[in-house]
């Protein structure tokens, strides 16, 4: 016999807004190696079938269950109920649009924001089929898939208290990826350009250090040295006026291919 | 009902439907994509490994060229595949590949100087060529004379699905996620577009389009034990099955890892058991030396999976609330060689199944993970059947895996053949005027509708009872080791799951919005056809090629089998009915042992000099 | 020449925060430890203060930086919680995510309004008395500022020191290898001054 869990989960269905927001209660077995994703879908389809969430490749590669798991935003696939309490508790994440209990629209957030930043490579170049392909160095291929690791599950977004307070702050998610761009000898993009796109309080000015998105980041990215390094890459721009170009140089002191 | 209108229609938002979405958007088409999840999502995220071209940059894969990568895949496909696919498939990779770098993707690079690579869990020093450093590297995988496996770290799927998505951003492409496809639109001769049914409202809504392509990916989920994300339910392929006329390919090819975990089925890698690792039963007794005295663990992933499977069904199998599963042992490996080398596999096990592999056993079975057959298309991934209906991808027989796919070229096929069939896709648009039939959509529709207001009335079974017991049935019956009598019991039992669904109900009633339970409940009638196309179409193979493997038939039989199966649904059958076409149009590589995986063979007549093709012609 | 001509002002806000902010860090550092003299003996500090005041550094130096807290809190006041709804929704979100760099955020906005008014109080009590001397600020903490400095002692050093963290975080001069170990040197740094400060208005106190 394993422990009896308690699960209280969030349920709310903006489809039938007559039926307030409210806390239900589920309790389940434990079984052996039991996540998440086996205790939601037990529950789903052996008691409640109305139980709205997401979840894809059920890995921890996808992104899909991110939900906050006992006050904490984490991808429900790879949480084991094992280092969890008897009593669990799940609410959906928040910042981003419900659909229905512990299901987010993630999907068209990080699409704008996407947009937003340009997330893509800039470059006038046309595609030669019989030319070799250009060459890079392995560390920085490495070192720019450090950065395009994220899985845009969300979780960093939830758990900034910027973006709960303020909605168009873009994240540090958006300024990672913007991150894996500067350092993309393949976009043609100048430090002026990035700045612009994200040189305000919605964008890198937004953060406050607050480092949870680092906390719960569930792929471990260290998204607030990006932040840190795309913070100086903006503050330096924006102070080109009246800081003498040879500081302004000394100050950046990232590691950027272009520079 | 809302009506979008649009130049091309992509069902899936993976690698392919992007790769083909690119191509159209950047002939100036409209193109819309329509996916169940977000596009970042699609289960393409998750493929680790790499994309097999032959660029020949590593010094392990020297002297490559695109004729021996053909060759690999012929012979991995066991002679199933059509070898002028497979051709085109070679010519184009090393060009995919170097589009996919302009794009963006951080392929990993030669390193100029010496390196240390693993061969069978036993390192080596290699020196790559100074000319070729910082071009796109490759690494080792199974069944390929060279190394021709291009990747980013262990997440090329990942890279290159965000790269494409990326593109598609730039492009301005719309993605429209949550859309669940349920009927294509069509009055028989040509393909109009689909019905979709909005995940976010639980509303129905038409897709017109010109040219329609499913890449929605594989139907691992028929299966209960399946490496497949959640999603991968066959969608795309039951839409086209029910159209009655467009018919799907090789259906019974279906792949399976030794070495799923339990309960999640996440792969470890085959690396386990090359650096060492052994199998084990309920008694911890190592029970492989004894059905493979020789390679034991080592043998090919089809004879390790059957051995298993045999195994479990002595009762040997551990006990387990998912089910029975076996052992693999790596703790003598040491914690060193565990979290280096195999770093993948300790996370794996840490993460999700709570279990140290330095100190504790890792539970494991073997689990379907890739579906060979999908809608069978030509060479230009244009549908049998329907004009204007498209597939690439896994979703599609394209054919260039017959009936054994080699590890990354699945992958690499995503990006290849979503660029040809792209442009095939844009010049049948230049060349095409289409008139919108009305009835159709609205038959189309009046279908879904129906469907949905059936399953409101439904007394029967749930949705996850029904599915459930096609999963079971699909393991014990139509899994590794297959044989008539089974094959028989496994039809049988499918075809009455398939009557009872008839009556399936819904459990949550009256629920708006979004709903899981419908959704589930909308698929799994198709889910029980295209298992029934799976089982019966193996039924009626009576060889064993590649991953189809018969007990009772276990030889290759190239004299009645060199052939091609292809299933059709009339309305209203109770099972599948089955064609067969010539495997390949020409042999550049005549039928021949594969050197290995062992078998007999009954050879087919002589390949006459008429049906013969040198490989230099090039069609690309 | 330049598009962003608005916003270019605004976008600058960061650094003059960060900027200020430094600034003022080192003034409370170099601040308390000339006070913290009084430990060794009030002759110093008295030496100190009548130096200063000499030279008008000090009746320089105190609108100065009173103008500059004004300032530096007139810029960072963009990012408090003082919207609707906003502080509620940061308490809840902090205490359900039990986050220590989280919670602190909001230490730092209570602390800052402590300071803008207490810095008044302060300058205005002891510029108010010149010259300075030990022996008036003993006086002025037997008329009840006591109360006052052990609120705003401990908020100085805790807005100082979480500041000057929370910079060099945000501006990736701590990376996430190292933020274990600066986190300890500011705790350990901010302990000490709490030590000296406490240890400078007893030997006041019993002056």
């Amino acid at each position: 016999m394993g422990r009896e869990l308690t699960f209280e989960i969030f349920r709310y269905n903006p489809a039938q807004p007559d039926i307030e927001p409210r806390m239900q209660t589920y309790t389940l077995e434990e079984t052996p190696s039991m996540t998440l994703f086996i205790a939601l879908n037990k529950i789903r389809e052996e008691q409640d079938p109305t139980l709205q969430f997401d979840f894809c490749c059920r890995a921890g590669i996808c992104g899909s269950c991110g939900m906050v798991i006992n006050g904490v935003p984490g991808l429900a696939c790879h949480t084991q109920t094992k280092d969890l309490p008897d009593k669990i508790t799940l609410h959906p994440l928040p910042v981003f649009k419900l659909l229905g209990d512990l299901s987010v629209d993630t999907g068209v957030w990080f699409r704008n924001v996407g947009g937003k930043i340009e997330s893509w490579i800039h470059t006038k170049k046309k595609f030669d089929p019989e030319a070799q392909e250009e060459r890079m160095d392995n560390a920085l291929a490495n070192q720019i898939f450090e950065l395009d690791r994220c899985v845009e599950c969300g979780c960093c977004v939830a758990a900034c208290g910027t973006a709960r307070m303020r909605e168009d702050f873009i994240g540090a998610t958006a300024i990672n990826r913007l991150a894996r761009f500067y350092i993309d000898p393949r976009d043609n993009r100048d430090a002026a350009d990035f700045y612009d796109l994200i040189g305000d309080d919605n964008g890198v000015f937004g953060c406050m250090g607050l480092l949870a998105c680092d906390n719960v980041c569930p792929k471990q990215i260290p998204l607030h040295d990006q932040l840190g390094i795309m913070r100086r890459m903006a503050t330096v721009e924006s102070v080109k006026a009246i800081i003498p170009d040879f500081i302004r140089k000394k100050l950046t002191g990232c590691k950027s291919v272009k520079a | 009902m809302q009506v979008h209108y649009t130049d091309v229609l992509c069902m899936g938002a993976g690698l392919a439907g992007e790769r083909v979405a690119v191509e159209a958007a950047q002939a100036g088409y409209n193109v819309i994509c329509l996916s169940v999840v977000p596009p970042r999502r699609s289960h393409s995220s998750a493929a680790q490994g790499g994309m097999q071209a032959a660029l020949g940059n590593s010094i392990m894969g020297d002297g490559d060229t695109p004729e021996i990568h053909f060759n690999d895949t012929v012979k991995g496909s066991d002679w199933g595949c059509d070898q002028e696919v497979a051709r085109l498939f070679a010519n184009n990779a090393p060009i995919a590949m170097r589009e996919m770098a302009y794009l963006g993707v951080p392929w990993n690079r030669v390193e100029p100087g010496e390196n240390t690579y693993f061969k069978g869990g036993k390192p080596f020093q290699a020196t790559e060529k100074s000319e070729n450093a910082g071009l796109i590297h490759s690494r080792a995988f199974g069944g390929t004379a060279k190394w021709r496996t291009c990747y980013t770290s262990d997440g090329t799927g990942h890279a290159v699905l965000f790269t494409l998505d990326n593109r598609m951003l730039q492009l301005g492409v719309e993605v429209h996620d949550r859309m669940q496809a349920e009927a294509l639109i069509h009055d028989g001769e040509r393909c109009m577009g689909v019905i979709a049914r909005n995940l976010r409202t639980g509303e129905l809504e038409a897709y017109i389009a010109r040219a329609t392509l499913i890449a929605t990916g594989g139907f691992g989920r028929i299966y209960k034990a399946t490496t497949n994300a959640v999603i991968c339910d066959g969608g795309g392929q039951i839409t086209a099955l029910d159209t009655g006329v467009v018919p799907l390919g090789n259906m019974e090819a279906v792949q399976f890892h030794p070495t799923g975990t339990v309960p999640t089925d996440i792969l470890v890698t085959e690396g386990c058991r090359g650096d060492g690792g052994t199998l084990l039963d309920v008694d911890e007794y190592r029970f492989m030396p004894d059905y493979e005295p020789e390679k034991a663990e080592l043998a090919s992933r089809d004879v390790v999976s059957r051995r298993m499977t045999e195994h479990m069904r002595k009762g040997k199998g551990v006990k387990s609330p998912y089910g029975d599963h076996l052992w693999l042992d790596i703790r003598h490996l040491g914690e060193k060689h565990i979290t280096t080398n195999l770093r993948e596999v300790y996370d794996i096990c840490t993460r999700f199944l709570g279990v140290n592999p330095i100190h504790q056993l890792i539970p494991v079975r073997p689990t379907q993970h890739y579906s060979m057959g999908g809608v069978r298309v030509n060479k230009d991934g244009h549908a049998y059947g329907l004009k204007g209906l498209f597939a690439a991808g896994e979703a599609a027989c394209w054919d260039m895996h017959g009936f054994n796919r080699l590890g990354g070229n699945s992958l690499a096929e995503t990006v290849v053949a979503g660029g040809i069939v792209g442009k095939k896709i844009v010049e049948f648009l230049e060349g095409d005027s289409m008139t919108v039939r009305t009835d159709a959509v609205e038959d189309a529709a009046k279908g879904v509708r129906a469907r949905i207001d059936k399953l409101a009335k439904g007394t029967g079974d749930d949705c996850y009872t029904l599915r459930n017991e096609m999963q079971d049935t699909m393991m014990e019956y139509v899994g590794i080791f297959r044989n008539g009598k089974d094959l028989q019991t496994g039809v049988d039992k499918l075809r009455e799951l398939l009557e009872r669904s008839k009556n399936m109900r819904l459990t949550g009633k009256g629920l708006k919005g979004q709903n899981g339970e419908l959704s589930m409940a909308l698929r799994v009638p198709g889910m029980i056809r295209l298992a029934l196309c799976v089982a019966y179409g193996a039924l009626q193979r009576t060889e064993s090629r590649g991953a189809h493997a018969r007990e009772d038939y276990p030889e290759r039989n190239d004299r009645d089998w060199l052939k091609r199966t292809l299933a059709t649904w009339k309305e209203g059958d109770s099972l599948p009915t089955l064609n067969y076409e010539d495997a390949t149009p020409f042999f550049i590589l005549p039928p021949g042992d594969r050197g290995y995986g062992g078998g007999k063979i009954i050879p087919g007549k002589e390949v006459t000099e008429a049906e013969r093709v040198p490989y230099e012609k090039t069609d690309a | 020449m330049n598009p962003r001509t608005p916003a270019e002002i605004r976008s600058r806000l960061d650094f003059w925060q960060a900027f200020s902010g430094a600034l003022l860090a080192v003034f409370v550092c170099c601040h308390l430890i000339l006070e913290g003299s009084v430990v060794i003996s009030p002759v110093v500090t008295d030496f100190i203060g009548d130096w200063m005041e000499k030279i008008y550094v000090a009746q320089i130096v105190a609108p100065v930086i009173l103008a500059l807290i004004l300032f530096h809190f007139w810029i960072a006041a963009r990012k408090m919680p003082f919207r609707k709804g906003e502080l509620t929704i940061f308490t809840q979100h902090s205490m359900a995510l039990k986050d220590v760099d989280t919670a602190l955020w909001i230490v730092q906005v209570f602390t800052a309004i402590v300071i803008l008014f207490g810095a008044f109080f302060h300058v205005y009590g002891v510029m108010s008395q010149m010259p300075l001397t030990v022996e008036k600020s003993h006086i002025r903490l037997h008329e009840g500022w006591i109360l006052f400095y052990t609120v705003f002692l401990p908020c100085t050093i805790l807005h100082t020191g979480i500041g000057m963290y929370r910079i060099g975080v945000k501006y990736g001069l701590i990376s996430k290898a190292r933020r274990k170990i600066w986190r300890a040197i500011i705790w350990i740094g901010m302990g000490c001054y709490l030590i000296l400060g406490c240890c400078a208005l007893t030997r006041v106190w019993f002056y």
